[in-house]
């Protein structure tokens, strides 16, 4: 696997890229990129959205998406240097020498060709070769990514397949060819955690069959953690650190490389602990709720599966309950029934054993006073032609009648609670950093002062270091205020610090509940076990050393 | 694909029912009768009443409006949309042959707009931002912009008058073979082609920027594919799709264009029936161009939708 | 906004659009006192040529033709912005109704939409115009709710993302009513798209009542429209071309104003210029 030291396939020094707009500005988006990469071996470059990974994904590729610039470095990929070659030694580069998995597996086929015909497509284009050999040669690529029946998976079109099975039809196409890097940028995040670790683990063998090295592009330090022998830490166009993957993430020198250690979860101490259920606040039963059945007049839409399937749930006074589920696992649904945005198909739902409607419209006004709700994005929780204070202020004065002055005073005073001084009130929405958008929804949610605050996935869109400040400041609040809070989220994280109980939803199902310390130290079900899996990994790396990562950092030492 | 298919066949024939229903209250139930429609105030005090009975008799207006309506709706079906008030001439003998003449006019002018406005919506989109793609842009604002009429007369003068290459008004009669009709009115197909091929040209340049910007063009790109597979093979596609669905608004302004140049140029089509009918109060003759027009826009509407669903597999599932 | 005006100023086409839309609403506001002669009134022979009393001749009845082009706009104007105001209103306030109930509602009102859309407008037009007889009102009213339907599509599509946001929802968990939630929280979001929805179907209601005034269905002699005038031109197409030329010419710069403003201005405002705009 490890080829004796040759030319780099990378070599990047001082690399700048930018992005230049309309009117002639332009925004540098990676700022003097510095590292090299050995024919082989493998890469992890991690950061945030903004971080301009992404953009240096693809410039390894010699590729800048619309307005891009380099501005100055060399970038050197197998001996070419992009930069400045022209572009047809740098198409010859693209496909035969070095190949991309793109982010969006469904996206990025072609939603109208059945996909054998797009991996033969490559071959033919790129490799010349005639009808039948492409056919032979993609049916023998599909089975070596772990496809099943390889002639009838090529005859489908993307949307027929499953999120996995595109996934490997995007890395054949990329290997198609067979190249010397692969890039794969951000290949897990549309994928569930048991399909995310199949796929990591079919990188894992290419590489070691192939001898292909690898630049892998994730937001998700536990990707890197198994997958990669070096990883860059990316921030702001800059890279902040590099080095072997265990020592970064054993030992991380930058702050900020530590505020994404923090982030992800560590089983170490001690999550909330949990009482026995003696004061139930809400409790529900066999919530259930099936998508649309289509109007009058459109096609009946048949589904398969309700996308939630009575559920049970019962939340304690002054408690947070966590609720753990990928995408599609019904955990929003859940979240908008007992907001009473969406209707349940049955069941029933009780506040301090009082049955109360289903729908919001139809509950008393001091029942829709005690039950409110913290979205996902922030930006688009709050109105964006209404100021941050008319947004706290409406509940003031719906529910408690206030007149402008007491609401003014009332929502000032809620806002720097959250860390927001007055002179927030007169803004609009789009003049706030995300963070501060999501305080300014936590503010009017408080406002109602209600004794259930149902938070769904609030800090997803945020960044590691605002989000972690932003559930500090929701605990305070709801602390303060004696509030029960529903937790949503498919960050086992944020529930190790805040829940006390927890349930994992899969597929619109309660797979498993409890005390989140039980839970979390033993899972009964395998894939809550698969989700604490693949969620500390990077963890793992500081109990034992894999075999891979120490022969990797011997290999780099020497 | 079957099942999908029938069921968009099954839509269209609903519309075209709630087409003719729409059809016949607009005109018949609101305002009075058809006869108070066509015979101004003065000459119905002229006429004695037991005459007048006898004449709404006869047209069928005094039996109730629920009555008048299956009663259209049935001839709609069977092509017989009654008799003119005046002349006695069944309508379906008066709108026949220019009903014919419109639709050749309008074929010509999207088997020549089609092609065109593909080549030129992509060509702006693939050079987006560069001076093809402004000259396009422009162009098409202002060849949307100016009236029919206008650029009918423009022509009229330019060709006809000032160089006289072409006839100004169209010298072939009502019952001519069409290759007769269209070699006759070169400049009416022009005028035509003009506003088409600007909003065509436009829609395709939308469809086929957003299909470039998709992420399958952009792995293809990565991956090395040629320029030329990539536009045509992935692109084109996906860029058809989405104008398809604007086939509705388009198919509607071809034909009002189709109905004013007509008039521009003595085209003996459906729109010169039409303005006769209009000015004669002629109600018959107007719900049955009404409805043949409605019918052809239905009828596009309907093969764009089929187009589609060959076109995008996701459409598919029945 | 100063941001947006510094915009504005980067793109000629947007400024020469703007410009031209001013000059034809000055002329059309001012063109009483503007007027050298009376535009009704017989005062000379029959088709004169150009001279310093009549500056484009007489028409075929022998008014001055160059009072008649400034009037000629007048009518046509008001009709087409009538027709645009009801229809971006209008239009816009179902559209998102329709979005907030969706439902048998929605799906009757869809249907409606559809249907209306698949009626060409001359058409639609002259079945009122047959039933209701030939009256300015009739034709405001006709081409406003023929340009509504377009409207309630894109309202509509826009009302449905806007539902999907978590104002909307904090909204409805606070139990504010349904014309609370589409007045006050959907409609200010919606406020541009209309806008520009306004000038787009303004723009198509001018060629259509143009076209209308052509065919002799819109508006009746003798007031002057451009329409009518080209069309009563055609008869002296070969000896003054003008009298065509000049009314074309006004016409088409004011629609051409009018489309390049909305385009540029939909274009910073970040709106998709309604979509290869709406066909007439």
């Amino acid at each position: 696997m490890v080829q004796p030291a040759s030319e780099p396939i990378i070599r990047c020094s001082g690399l700048s890229i930018g992005y230049v707009d309309g009117i002639g500005a332009t925004t540098r988006v990676v700022d003097h990129v510095s590292f090299l990469l050995e024919p082989g071996h493998s890469i992890g470059i991690v950061g945030e959205s903004g971080s301009g990974k992404s953009t240096l994904a693809r410039a390894l590729l010699g590729y800048l998406r619309g307005g891009g610039r380099f501005l100055g470095g060399q970038l050197e990929i197998d001996g070419v240097e992009v930069t400045s070659a022209a572009t047809a030694s740098i198409r010859a580069l693209r496909g035969l020498r070095v190949a991309m998995v793109p982010q969006n597996p469904l996206a990025s086929l072609t939603y109208h060709i059945p996909v054998g015909r797009q991996v033969e497509e490559v071959l033919r284009a790129r490799r010349g070769l005639l009808r039948l050999e492409a056919e032979q040669r993609t049916v023998a690529l599909f089975s070596e990514m772990g496809l099943p029946d390889p002639e009838i998976i090529g005859r489908r079109f993307a949307h027929q397949l499953s999120g996995g099975q595109r996934q490997r039809v995007v890395i054949a196409a990329a290997l198609a060819c067979d190249p010397a890097l692969l890039v794969l940028d951000e290949p897990t995040t549309a994928l569930d955690k048991t399909t995310e670790a199949q796929v990591l683990e079919l990188v894992q063998r290419l590489r070691s069959q192939r001898g292909t090295a690898l630049v892998l592009v994730t937001h998700d330090l536990n990707v890197v953690a198994d997958t990669c022998e070096r990883v860059i830490v990316m921030k702001d166009g800059c890279i902040v650190e590099q080095g072997p993957v265990t020592t970064v993430f054993r030992r991380p020198s930058v702050d900020y490389t530590k505020t994404l250690l923090d982030a992800s979860l560590d089983l170490t101490g001690d999550a909330p602990s949990a009482n026995t259920l003696a004061d139930v606040l809400v409790n529900a039963e066999k919530l259930s709720f099936s998508y649309g059945t289509g109007g009058w007049f459109k096609r009946p839409q048949r589904q398969a599966r309700p996308t939630l399937d009575r559920v049970d749930l019962a939340l304690g006074r002054g408690e947070v309950l966590g609720v753990i589920g990928e995408s599609g696992s019904g955990k929003t649904t859940l979240g908008l029934i007992l907001a009473g945005l969406l209707a349940s198909d049955q069941g029933a739902l009780a506040l301090e054993g009082h049955s109360i409607a289903m729908v919001a419209g139809k509950r008393r006004p001091e029942m829709r006073r005690r039950i409110q709700m913290v979205f996902q994005d922030p930006l688009s929780s709050l109105n964006p032609r209404q100021t941050v204070l008319a947004a706290v202020m409406r509940p003031l004065r719906l529910f408690f009648g206030l007149n402008r002055n007491a609401a003014r005073e009332k929502a000032a005073s809620l806002l720097s609670d959250l860390g927001l001084g007055p002179e927030y009130l007169d803004r609009y929405p789009r003049q706030l950093s995300g963070g501060q958008q999501q305080r300014v929804a936590i503010a009017r949610a408080f406002a109602a002062e209600p004794d259930v605050l149902i938070c769904d996935e609030i800090t997803s869109a945020l960044d590691a270091s605002v989000a972690g400040q932003v559930l500090e400041e929701l605990n305070a609040m709801r602390r303060r205020h004696g509030t029960s809070v529903i937790l949503i989220t498919h960050d086992l994280a944020v529930i190790w610090r805040m829940a006390s109980r927890v349930m994992v939803l899969k597929d619109g199902i309660v797979i498993e509940a409890g005390s989140t310390g039980d839970v979390f130290a033993a899972p009964k079900d395998p894939y809550t076990a698969a989700l604490l899996s693949s969620a500390t990994r990077v963890k793992r790396l500081n109990e034992e050393p894999t075999p891979s990562s120490l022969i990797n950092e011997i290999a780099h030492v020497a | 694909m079957l099942i999908a298919a029938l069921r968009r066949v099954l839509l269209s024939v609903i519309t075209l029912v709630m087409l003719a229903v729409f059809i016949f209250i607009a005109t018949e139930i609101m305002p009075g009768d058809a006869l108070d429609v066509s015979l101004s105030a003065d000459e119905i005090a002229m006429i004695p009443p037991e005459r007048l009975a006898k004449m709404k008799q006869d047209l069928g207006l005094d039996r109730p409006a629920h009555e008048r309506l299956l009663a259209f709706l049935n001839g709609a079906i069977t092509l017989d949309f009654g008799k003119t008030l005046i002349s006695k001439t069944p309508v379906s003998a008066i709108i026949g042959y220019p009903l014919r003449n419109s639709l050749i006019l309008a074929g010509a002018v999207l088997l020549i707009a089609i092609p065109l406005a593909l080549a030129i919506g992509i060509a702006a989109a693939f050079w987006k931002g560069r001076a093809v793609d402004h000259l396009v842009s422009t162009g098409s604002i202002i060849g949307y912009s100016i009236p029919e009429f206008v650029i009918g007369t423009i022509l009229v003068m330019l060709f006809a008058v000032a160089w006289p290459i072409f006839p100004a008004t169209i010298t072939a009669s009502t019952r001519d073979p069409a290759l007769t009709l269209l070699a006759s009115s070169p400049l009416a197909v022009a005028t035509v082609l003009i506003g088409s091929i600007a909003y065509l040209a436009r829609l395709l340049r939308t469809g086929m920027v957003d299909a470039l910007a998709s992420d399958f063009v952009e792995r293809l790109r990565l991956t090395g594919i040629p320029e030329w597979r990539i536009v045509f093979l992935h692109a084109l596609p996906a860029a058809v799709v989405p104008s398809l669905t604007a086939l509705a608004l388009y198919a509607a302004s071809l034909v009002s264009g189709i109905v004013v140049v007509e008039l521009v140029f003595a085209y003996p089509g459906l729109g010169q029936e039409l303005v006769r009918g209009v000015t004669r109060r002629e109600v018959h003759v107007v719900q049955a161009i009404a409805l043949c027009s409605a019918a052809v826009v239905v009828a596009l509407n309907l093969l764009a939708d089929l187009a589609i669903l060959m076109l995008d597999p996701r459409t598919r599932r029945a | 906004m100063r941001l947006f005006i510094q915009r504005l100023f980067r793109r000629p086409l947007t400024m020469l659009g703007l410009l031209l839309v001013a000059i034809h609403f000055g002329i059309a506001l001012a063109a009483p006192w503007l007027t050298p002669h009376d535009p009704l009134k017989l005062l000379d022979a029959p088709l004169e040529q150009p001279t310093g009393v009549y500056w484009l001749g007489t028409d075929e009845l022998g008014r001055d033709f160059f009072s008649r082009l400034l009037l000629g706009g007048q009518i046509s104007i008001v009709a087409a912005a009538c027709a645009g105001l009801i229809a971006a209103f209008g239009g816009g306030i179902i559209g998102l109704a329709t979005a907030y109930h969706r439902g048998l509602f929605d799906d009757v009102v869809s249907r409606f939409v559809e249907m209306k859309l698949s009626i060409p407008s001359i058409l639609l037009v002259s079945l009122f115009v047959t039933g209701f007889g030939q009256s300015l009102a009739v034709l405001i009213g006709v081409m406003g709710l023929i340009y509504m339907m377009g409207v309630i599509r894109t309202a509509r599509a826009q009302g449905i993302l806007i539902m999907e946001q978590g104002y909307v929802k904090a909204a409805k968990l606070r139990g504010e009513s349904a014309s609370a939630i589409i007045l006050r929280e959907m409609l200010p979001n919606i406020a541009d798209l209309l806008t520009v929805e306004f000038a787009l179907r303004t723009s198509s209601a001018l060629l259509l009542v143009s076209a209308l005034s052509f065919l002799g269905l819109g508006v009746s002699p003798p007031t002057p429209d451009w329409g009518s005038m080209i069309q009563s031109g055609l008869q002296s197409i070969r000896s003054e071309p003008w009298l065509i030329l000049a009314p074309a010419l006004c016409i088409s710069t004011l629609v051409i104003g009018i489309n390049f403003a909305t385009e540029g201005v939909a274009d910073l405002l970040g709106l998709e210029a309604a979509r290869g705009a709406t066909g007439q």
